[in-house]
């Protein structure tokens, strides 16, 4: 287990050096060749390590291995471990599987652009950074994951540097994960002053044994869900997601939908000991995750991007996790991760052979008719809306299903409250995911772009092999991967998590059926009210006050904007004009201009007369001689 | 011992070494100023070899030799550029070369 989870965390790392040290000795293809070898080796390590895992006895299969004390400050120590069990090789499974094929799919993606290999260097760094989170064999080294992803997440969202948008997005993304990680950090800072490590069983074992004052558990557990929120795109966090989708679409589908931003439910699922204990703050994050689903999912209905549209979906999926996570139905979170990962990777990477084909337009309304001259993008873009929307036999079905039906056992005003929350999540997924469906592939034909002979091969066909190909196996990947888990007949994602990660809640089988009949009846709605608004030609939302907040995000740019951005600037001007200038900038004149005055003063004595430095080192010397005597 | 006390031999010493400085101070020809160096630098060895004798020990011979070479070479060095100076028709004046005031 420990050879594959350390070959699955290095080889992504070598092929960026690779990458990195190369520079122009090798071709652009030959970078997204190295990259994508690189992180299916990734892969293999991962599937090794499963593999081995599963040939041993349930409790045998957590394994700790460190490779060297990292650093040591009297008796803190911390030692650069990789946590291997259940839980991390799903994680490793996903994010060098969906990340293997995403890279692939860049190969064809992003032929012609310039400055592929730094792309393909950034992901191959991107899917070793988010091993290293998921991996790390304590919360330091998972902190650290934690920052390494956000920079790659950064770097990868401003790759289209001359683009001042692009720039601004990545700004913006990487402002907001650091206030996250801040947060978090500010929790591992408690937790080292009260308990002296960051080891996940020293941490774990303080907390379930009452050890730390309520209070303490309550803020470091405040502290992971800040992280987690930020990381997560999760009200109050979530504005920089939407804007994340000035990246190579590829990216949007690698990081912002199927692996980086499930990092905040891998936390709360890694670190439950520490939720547990801190129940307050578990309700909290599935409040905040059911707030989130249903925000992001009225948002969605008026978006006119084809890419935000995806990404406040993803918003509202990881909502839907977050609600798992919070009511402790773990097992059940990660399920829908993992379906998630797929379907939601399908939905980008589609997205983003239509983007391609149409020479980069990503308005749908000036899309329209595609099912005819795309029937393969057609078939795959449907599956994967139907996985989103939760129609059976599609991946979403089993796993979302599975989350309400454990907010209905959970009772209680809490339960009920998600319960009924992500049942009409449901309905809005259903309508804001087939309104785009029908809008690009239905109805009138766009007309054709101008192709100007730049890329000419892109307009034949509906992409390169490479595309067309990954898309395919992500197809299929939606479509079956749900029926790892059917109630009553057989669960065993849920029987390999177990040992890590030991569900608070277990809906009984007739409430799971219950739920999803409810939740397809519900999804059928949702569609047909779709197709209806389609046909009559009209928006799903009327113009009006609402439409306007719609449109707006229900101004939470505009607020932070007027609550943190604008006073920090004024408060920034102020101090340059008040302090920076007049003391700063001031003082160090004012020191420069009196080492010259001093200077020139001295300079008078420089006469240039020889005899005058003999009489002056004369007289120095017998001075000093008399000064020594008299002394002595 | 042979002859006068070693103090005395410091005396001597003294007043060369006066005499050198006054010639520094006072001449402006470069040639004195030259003259009057390494008059300072034989009452410095003077100085040496009366104070090895004082200790009897031979360390203070042997830096005067050492201070000799200096002088050899320093004659060389600053009579040569005298001799330039004087081939250049320039004024045989210390006091006129200035050039490296403040």
């Amino acid at each position: 287990m420990a050879v594959g989870g350390w070959v699955c965390l290095l080889a992504p790392l070598v092929g960026f050096l690779a990458i990195l040290l190369a520079g122009t000795r090798i071709t652009r293809r030959q970078a997204g060749l190295v990259s994508t070898a690189s992180v299916f080796v990734g892969f293999a390590g991962a599937v090794y390590a499963f593999v081995d895992a599963l040939g041993r006895d349930p409790e045998d299969r957590v394994e700790l291995t460190t490779a060297w004390t990292w650093f040591k400050a009297g008796d803190f120590v911390v030692e650069l471990q990789l946590l291997i069990d259940p839980l991390s090789i799903v994680m490793m499974l996903i994010v060098t599987g969906i990340g293997g094929l995403i890279v692939a799919y860049s190969n064809g993606y992003m032929a012609g652009e310039d400055e592929e290999r730094r792309y393909f260097a950034y992901m191959a760094f991107f899917v070793f950074a988010m091993l290293m989170l998921v991996q790390g064999g304590n919360l330091l080294l998972l902190l650290v994951g934690w920052g390494l992803v956000g920079l790659a997440s950064y770097l990868l969202i401003g790759f289209y540097h001359d683009r001042r948008s692009a720039v601004e997005a990545a700004k913006k993304a990487f402002v907001v994960n650091a206030v996250g990680d801040a947060i978090m950090a500010l929790g591992f800072f408690l937790l080292i002053f009260h308990v002296g490590s960051l080891d996940y069983g020293v941490v774990f074992g303080a907390a379930e044994s009452g050890e730390l004052s309520d209070t303490v558990v309550t803020l470091v557990a405040l502290g992971l869900l800040g992280g987690a929120v930020a990381k997560s795109a999760q009200i109050p966090f979530h504005t920089w997601l939407p804007d994340a989708m000035e990246g190579p679409t590829p990216v949007s589908a690698l990081i912002h939908a199927a692996t980086m931003v499930t990092a905040g439910v891998y936390l709360i699922c890694r670190t439950h000991p520490v939720f547990e204990a801190a129940p307050e703050v578990q309700h909290l994050a599935a409040i905040l995750g059911l707030v989130t689903l249903l925000v992001a999912g009225v948002v969605a209905l008026v978006q006119w991007d084809i890419k935000r549209v995806i990404a406040y979906s993803t918003m509202s999926q990881i909502g839907y996790m977050f609600v798992g996570a919070g009511i402790g139905a773990y097992g059940f979170a990660m399920f829908h991760l993992f379906t998630h990962a797929f379907f939601k990777a399908l939905l980008f990477l589609t997205a983003g052979l239509v983007i391609h084909r149409l020479d980069g337009e990503q308005d749908i309304r000036k899309m329209g008719g595609l099912r005819a001259r795309m029937p393969y993008t057609h078939a795959t873009f449907l599956i994967g809306t139907l996985a989103l929307v939760g129609i059976p036999i599609f991946a979403g079905f089993w796993s979302k299903d599975a989350i309400l039906a454990a907010a209905l056992a959970d009772g209680g005003a809490l339960g009920w409250t998600l319960y009924v929350g992500g049942l009409l999540g449901a309905l809005l997924t259903a309508m804001y995911s087939f309104r785009l469906y029908f809008i690009v592939f239905h109805g009138t034909s766009a007309p054709e772009p101008e192709s100007e002979g730049h890329d000419e091969h892109a307009h034949h066909g509906e992409g390169s092999r490479w595309m067309t190909i990954t898309v395919g196996v992500l197809a299929l990947g939606a479509t079956f991967a749900g029926l790892l888990q059917i109630p009553g007949v057989w669960e065993p994602f849920d029987t390999w998590l177990e040992p890590v990660l030991e569900p608070l809640v277990t809906p009984s089988t007739a409430q799971e059926w219950g739920t999803s009949a409810i939740a397809v009846t519900i999804g059928v709605i949702g569609i047909a009210v779709a197709w209806r608004a389609f046909k009559a030609g009209r928006e799903l939302v009327p113009d009006g006050a609402v439409r306007t907040t719609l449109e707006h995000k229900f101004w939470f740019d505009e607020l932070y904007d007027a609550v943190f951005s604008r006073p920090a600037q004024a408060l920034a001007v102020r101090l340059r004009d008040n302090v920076e200038t007049p003391v700063v900038q001031g003082g160090l004149d004012e020191v420069a201009e009196g080492t010259l005055d001093a200077a020139s003063l001295t300079s008078r004595a420089q006469s240039g007369l020889l005899r005058t430095y003999a009489l002056a080192i004369t007289v120095t010397v017998s001075v000093l001689a008399l000064v020594f005597l008299v002394v002595r | 011992m042979l002859g006068p006390d070693v103090p005395w031999y410091l005396v001597v010493s003294a007043i060369l070494f006066a005499i050198g400085i006054a010639g520094v101070l006072l001449r402006r020809s470069p040639l004195i100023v030259l003259l009057s160096l390494e008059i300072m630098l034989n009452a410095s060895n003077l100085a040496f070899v009366g104070f090895s004798r004082l200790f009897g020990e031979l360390d203070g011979q042997i830096f005067a030799l050492a201070v000799m070479a200096v002088a050899a070479s320093e004659v060389c060095v600053g009579l040569g550029l005298i001799v330039a100076m004087a081939r250049r028709n320039l004024a045989l004046d210390v006091d006129r070369f200035t050039e490296l005031k403040g």
